[in-house]
């Protein structure tokens, strides 16, 4: 299925490369790197390259390509979403995925490798198993190694891959027994010029953080669960009962792992917590341009809209901008035209504002597109689609744990067109 | 890759290797081989390092193994005599008590690809298939898949094949389907894994235990299965129902490629199955991953084809965020103009005509080629939109515009009037070829509306000579001689130049050809030449040119689920591969494709329409047009030009 994986940087350099079958000729890149080089983003290059004899199916994450050579026909979803996992487990590894840190960790890049794929079939790939079979590399464990000479690799088969329950490993003991729960919500929206809403939706995610101790078997409800749309699960939760009466139901894996993520998609209303008044003009046959935008909150639900950063890609003509921001720093890069904005915190009594004038190239005529507002921002103990957690319940075991859960509301890919 | 000092390295490797005080100490022994490996993935040539790693194989530490396995793999073919030494090693870890160092060894001892090896490999791997922990287990079955691609002619043990048959009931789920990967393989000549009655129900009662890739397999293989009665059918689909809505798109996209195949002859229920696919797709159009939204966006165009207002409630979902890819906007766009309506189409409108000054050329040229797909039924809004753009004086927008009127006042000639207005000045900003192909043909047809038309032309054959590109020169050859049919006494004298230039000058032989043709045309007689130049024209209003009627679901669910919806295509391709073999529907950018702008005249009497197209491609499109619908509408013709095919066509 997959035959090859090739790693790519942005400059076009290959720094590693693995095969399955047999020895692919790193010139099969050849084709890619054309493609790279006719598109002008990195992010252009199209995800599938047919070839004479194979085909290139690739994914950018972290300024790094992930070429997959294939040979015959396949579902392109599977090796996508497989490349996906790859570079997930290299993040979860390493903590980022970049090419030093690939290049730093060459080895156990192999190892992981060698573990997820056999014949060029997924073979292992569930992060817990993988970290029993391969021990991720930390300082402390670095430092034990070369001084005792002991190795990553897990001495003892993987006790997940033969008990009944495949994601958890027997014999787990804790001294703290507790369970953190993470409700993280990124709300992706346009914006037109008038205020209104175009597109909005909340792309969500729970991850936890379990440690307790045997085989606990824990139950979460939610205040609303209706409000979800497309759920995806953990392989733990039992399906039937999320079915039957929109409780999650399940035998925790060890460790962090990712719940359920979910989708709240434009047809139940969505509130958007900021709101940008902005007035952005060019006048013809003046050099100048004026600018001037105010950052609000709005149904935040009384919670604090932090740390704001606003960016904005202005138009070729501008030469420079001069800007006076009431509240935090801007910088203006006149090479690409981007203007960066780090607003902080939001104090409801006194906006932000960022007011000015552009200048223009001299004699230009004024610039056709208005710029696009992209912003950043965060706010804490608020989950914007309004999901609450009701209660969570442990049975199967005596002890008592700590339970904890936080809300957080992120902003994905919010725009604001002018 | 060349590498600067690698040979140094190489020698550095090689003495700190064989130096007995390093494979003394653990610690640096392994150091040394990671050393090596490292030098590999940089792209040092470390095969001369080959007979030292052998060595180095023989150790109780397993990540030196592992580390040396890797090697081994990598350049083992290059030295096919010395590996043999490192089967003894691998063959005496078959035994070890620790399963995963066994899987290890096997799973090496089957990656080594050297076909001399076979003999040594196959009792080891025998043993694994019987091994008692599953993962040594899941390792074999690979194992023997890889055997056979080395000796792909080799006789197929029977026995093999039976066992693996029986492992099919592995109690380990990653066993069950790595056996349907190998007999897969093993039996590719025979068309692969035989699938039965039996074997299918209890893949399907298993498929919910293995894992997400699994079951993907399990499903692309149960595409073979044929039930033998309608209630086995149903009782396989309420099975496969919780998959068909699963949140991982693969699954999902797999699930659905299995319902299409197995309802082919039910295509009510192949209806009701996209239906309930459209959630699960539209969040997989919205998923982080840029890579499965564009092949989300892909396979909802598919579906579209069958089911035209499958998405019409939530168009909104192709809009268009700013730092999107140019790959996925464009496919966005094609998504959204099969999704206009009355209801929406200003929104649509207003929405595309923000992209239409796009910092992507291609993405603001996609754009406006989808503004005029979409003036074919709402021309009035769309003409507004086009002519405004023109105002905004860019080189590529003009040109995409031109273009786009091109091809819309071909379908709807009502538009004429607007665009010929629209078309005074454009020519100073029409830089590229296809622009000023367009801006040629739409004076062609039009000129006696253009009052400037001449002077344009005037300016185009003054700079003949630095003309480079061939079809400019065959369009402005025709447009000349249309536009002195109806404007004589303006054109004539720039034609006469024209036509000495052409027929004197010009290198090129299908521009000569094409004139000389003029030339004698014009020596018949006025009346001759109006007759052939002036051919009457196909009704464009042909009901199939603006409507696709809703395709069935066969004919595009083979490719489902396969790389096929995700080839690199225009508006062009969409719907096109399909008809070719069904009813054939002309479209007229199937000729834009090929350069052939006018032979949209009328096709039935070809002899008596110079085509305005440019000749040189006519014979290639006629070869291309004659294999696909000979029976459809090139019956008795008999062209009365002579063709010279183009020695350089480009």
């Amino acid at each position: 299925m997959i035959h090859s994986l090739f790693l790519v940087n942005a400059s076009g350099d290959i720094f590693l490369e693995k095969h399955w079958k047999s020895v692919v000729s790193r010139s099969v890149c050849d084709y890619f790197f054309e493609a790279q080089e006719r598109a002008t983003e990195p992010e252009n290059v199209p995800p599938v390259i047919p070839t004479p004899h194979h085909y290139l199916i690739s994914v950018l994450r972290h300024r790094i390509y992930f070429v997959a050579v294939i040979q015959s026909e396949v579902p392109p979803l599977f090796v996508i979403e497989f490349l996906h996992r790859v570079v997930d487990t290299f993040q979860d590894y390493f903590g980022v995925c970049t090419e030093a840190a690939i290049k730093d960790n060459v080895v156990v890049v192999y190892e992981l490798l060698e573990e997820m794929l056999d014949n060029g079939f997924p073979l292992a790939t569930e992060s817990n198993i993988l970290k029993e079979l391969i021990k991720p590399p930390t300082i402390l464990r670095t430092m034990v190694n070369t001084i005792t000479g002991s190795t990553n690799v897990g001495e003892q088969l993987p006790t997940g891959q033969l008990s009944v329950v495949p994601w958890r490993r027997t014999g787990v003991k804790y001294t703290n027994n507790e369970a953190y729960f993470d409700v993280v919500e990124e709300i992706d929206a346009i914006i037109d010029k008038s205020g209104s809403t175009i597109t909005a939706e909340i792309q969500g995610v729970i991850d936890a953080c379990v440690k307790l101790t045997g085989m606990p078997d824990l139950t979460l409800s939610f205040m609303n669960p209706r409000l979800l749309d497309d759920v995806s699960f953990h392989p733990c939760v039992r399906f039937k009962r999320w079915e039957a009466e929109r409780i999650l139901s399940f035998i925790p894996p060890d460790g962090n792992f990712r719940l359920l993520s979910y989708h709240v998609s434009s047809q139940n209303l969505v509130a958007i917590p900021v709101y940008v008044k902005h007035n952005i003009s060019f006048r013809e046959g003046s050099s100048q341009g004026r600018f001037d935008l105010t950052l609000g909150p709005k149904q935040t639900m009384g919670k604090a809209v932090e740390a704001v950063l606003v960016s904005s890609q202005l138009p070729r003509g501008v030469l420079n901008a001069n800007l006076n921001a009431s509240q935090g720093t801007y910088t203006f890069d006149p090479v690409t035209k981007m203007l960066t904005w780090d607003v902080g915190k939001i104090n409801p009594q006194k906006l932000p504002s960022l007011k000015g004038t552009m200048s223009l190239q001299a004699g230009a005529s004024k610039p056709d597109e208005n710029p696009t507002i992209n912003i950043q921002f965060k706010t804490q103990q608020m989950a914007i689609s309004g999901l609450k957690v009701n209660r969570l319940d442990m049975y199967g075991e005596k002890y008592k744990p700590f339970k904890g859960i936080k809300y957080m509301t992120k902003a994905g890919k919010f725009q604001v067109r002018t | 890759m060349p590498y600067l000092g690698s040979e140094d390295a190489v020698r550095e490797l090689r003495r700190a290797l064989s130096n007995p005080n390093v494979q003394s100490d653990q610690l640096r022994y392994r150091n040394t081989v990671l050393k090596a490996i490292r030098a590999m993935s940089q792209g040092v040539d470390v095969s001369d390092l080959f007979s030292e790693m052998v060595k180095a194989c023989a150790t109780v530490d397993i990540v030196q193994k592992k580390l040396v396995y890797v090697f081994l793999c990598s350049y083992a073919t290059l030295n096919p005599e010395l590996s043999l030494l490192v089967i003894n090693t691998l063959r005496k870890d078959c035994q070890d008590p620790n399963p995963m160092v066994r899987s290890l060894a096997l799973r090496n001892m089957t990656n080594l690809r050297l076909p001399s090896l076979v003999e040594y490999v196959e009792q080891p791997l025998a043993a694994g298939l019987r091994d008692r922990a599953a993962c040594v287990r899941r390792v074999a079955v690979l194992g023997w898949a890889k055997l056979h691609n080395l000796q792909p002619d080799a006789e197929i043990d029977a026995a093999v094949v039976n066992e693996l048959y029986g492992l099919l009931r592995d109690p380990d789920p990653v066993v069950m389907v790595n056996c349907l990967r190998a007999l897969e393989e093993i039996l590719k000549k025979e068309g692969g894994v035989a699938i039965n009655k039996p074997i299918t129900h209890h893949l399907l009662n298993r498929l919910k235990e293995s894992d997400v890739w699994g079951q993907c397999e399990v499903l692309r293989i149960l595409q073979r299965y044929h039930p033998q009665s309608e209630d086995e059918l149903f009782d396989i689909l309420s099975l496969l129902d919780a998959s068909l809505v699963s949140p991982h798109p693969p699954v999902m996209a797999a699930t659905l490629g299995l319902f299409l195949g197995l309802c082919s002859g039910l295509p009510a229920v192949s209806l009701a199955a996209l239906e309930r696919v459209r959630g699960p797709l539209l969040a997989a159009c919205g998923s982080t991953s840029r890579e499965t939204r564009f092949t989300a966006l892909c396979h909802i165009q598919l579906l579209l084809r069958s089911l035209p207002g499958l998405m019409g409630a939530h168009y909104k979902r192709f809009f268009c965020g700013y730092a999107e890819p140019a790959y996925i906007k464009q496919r966005k766009m094609q998504v959204l103009v099969e999704l206009v309506n009355d209801e929406n189409v200003a929104m649509l409108l207003d929405e595309l005509k923000g992209y239409c000054t796009d910092v992507n050329p291609e993405t603001a040229q996609a754009a406006i080629s989808a503004i005029g797909r979409i003036g074919r039924s709402y021309s009035d809004r769309c003409l507004e939109i086009l002519t405004g753009l023109l105002g905004l004086k860019q080189e590529h927008i003009t040109s995409a515009v031109v273009q786009t009127m091109c091809d819309l006042v071909w379908v709807c000639p009502q538009c004429s009037d607007t665009v010929c207005s629209a078309l005074e000045g454009c020519e100073e900003m029409l830089q590229d070829s296809q622009g000023r192909q367009a801006l040629l043909w739409l004076l062609a047809a039009y000129g006696e509306r253009v009052s400037s038309a001449p002077y344009t032309l005037e300016g185009f054959i003054d700079r003949v000579r630095s003309e480079a590109s061939l079809g400019v020169k065959m369009e402005l050859l025709t447009t000349t001689m249309r536009l002195f049919l109806c404007r004589p006494s303006e054109t004539q004298d720039m034609l006469g130049r024209l036509l000495h230039y052409c027929i004197e000058e010009e290198m090129d032989m299908c521009v000569r050809d094409q004139a000389l043709l003029y030339y004698r045309l014009l020596h018949c007689g006025i009346e001759e030449t109006h007759k052939v130049l002036h051919g009457q024209r196909s009704d464009p209003s042909l009901g199939v040119l603006i409507g696709r009627p809703a395709e069935p679901i066969n004919q595009w669910a083979y490719s489902f689920n396969t790389l096929e919806p995700l080839r690199q295509a225009g508006f062009h391709q969409v719907g096109w591969g399909a008809s070719v073999h069904s009813h054939f529907q002309i479209s007229p950018e199937m000729f834009n494709r090929v350069q052939v702008r006018a032979l949209a005249g009328p096709l039935k009497d070809i002899h008596r329409v110079v085509p305005k197209p440019l000749l040189c491609y006519l014979g290639c499109v006629l070869r291309f047009v004659q294999s696909a619908l000979e029976h459809v509408f090139i019956q008795d013709v008999s062209v009365h030009c002579c063709i010279h095919l183009s020695l350089n066509p480009d």
